[in-house]
């Protein structure tokens, strides 16, 4: 069964949806921001968190540009786990930043999302993987089969 | 297979991935943009002749999106460059929609705003892979 032809726009889906959503927190972040200062609060400290949250989400999208510069140029389409462990990554955060913008949570949950979501380790093992698996295909005749 | 006595493959492989990415995307654009008029329907004042128009248009864009993906599709696969020239002009009037409603609808939502722009990115890439075959597929010389 090509599970590859089920799981590469699976995993293109969850990423655009992730991105998107992460661009509306970009664009609509005074309520978040406001959530973590106390009730009286003064514009310095408004301005401390803005940037603190500013920064995270450039952050993610920097991660992004890596992440779809490694789903385009197709080096781990054939890594079944890489796409599951993508998929299930970008889903669960998509839906965990969800909550975070429609019930305003504290700005410190962005950081927690952002280290379960988006580990270095799934990007190291990413890159890691791909290379190795690259190498192989360059000697073997592809199938649309996953390999593991 | 790649190259069988003396015939080059011509078919350009980053656009026939974006027209596959850009099937899913729509499908998935399309359900988004339906249920958001729904809400936009229920919450926001509309006049029932604005409404009627945007949902329209939108049954129109799913007919041309619909179209254009095919004969780019197989205008790429068979190396054709009418199918291709077919596809570019239907991707102008795709392109034409979707900034009708990244900017000059009634109501913009900041999420119609952001999928409009990553469905445009798409169209800008399509339209210069297209160009490009249209160009690579007139200028062989199989005949």
């Amino acid at each position: 069964m090509s599970a590859v032809g089920n799981l590469v726009p699976a995993r293109f889906l969850t990423l655009t949806a992730h991105l998107v959503i992460v661009i509306t927190i970009f664009w609509s972040r005074e309520n978040n921001v406001e959530a973590c200062l106390p009730l009286d609060f003064t514009q310095e400290q408004y301005d401390n968190e803005d940037t603190k949250l500013v920064v995270a989400l450039s952050v993610t999208l920097g991660l992004f540009a890596i992440e779809l510069a490694g789903f385009f140029s197709g080096v781990s389409m054939f890594n079944c786990s890489q796409g599951l462990l993508s998929t299930a990554a970008h889903a669960s955060a998509s839906v965990a930043l969800l909550f975070f913008l429609f019930e305003q949570w504290d700005c410190e949950f962005y950081w927690w999302i952002l280290a379960f979501c988006r580990s270095v380790a799934g990007h190291i093992g990413l890159f890691l993987r791909s290379a190795v698996f690259s190498l192989h295909l360059l000697r073997s005749y592809s199938s649309s089969q996953c390999l593991d | 297979m790649a190259v069988s006595g003396k015939h080059t493959i011509m078919s350009s492989t980053p656009l026939q991935v974006l027209l596959y990415l850009n099937g899913w995307y729509f499908a998935a654009y399309f359900l988004a943009e339906s249920l958001m008029f729904v809400f936009k329907g229920l919450m926001l004042p509309y006049p029932t002749a604005n409404l009627t128009l945007d949902v329209v248009l939108l049954l129109l864009f799913l007919g041309l999106e619909s179209l254009r993906i095919f004969y780019g599709w197989k205008g790429n696969l068979t190396e054709r460059s009418l199918a291709m020239f077919v596809s570019v002009l239907i991707l102008v009037l795709c392109a034409v929609l979707s900034v009708y409603y990244l900017l000059l609808q009634t109501f913009v939502l900041r999420l119609e705003f952001i999928l409009n722009a990553v469905l445009l990115c798409f169209y800008s890439l399509e339209m210069l892979l297209g160009i490009m075959s249209i160009s690579a597929f007139s200028r062989s010389k199989v005949y």
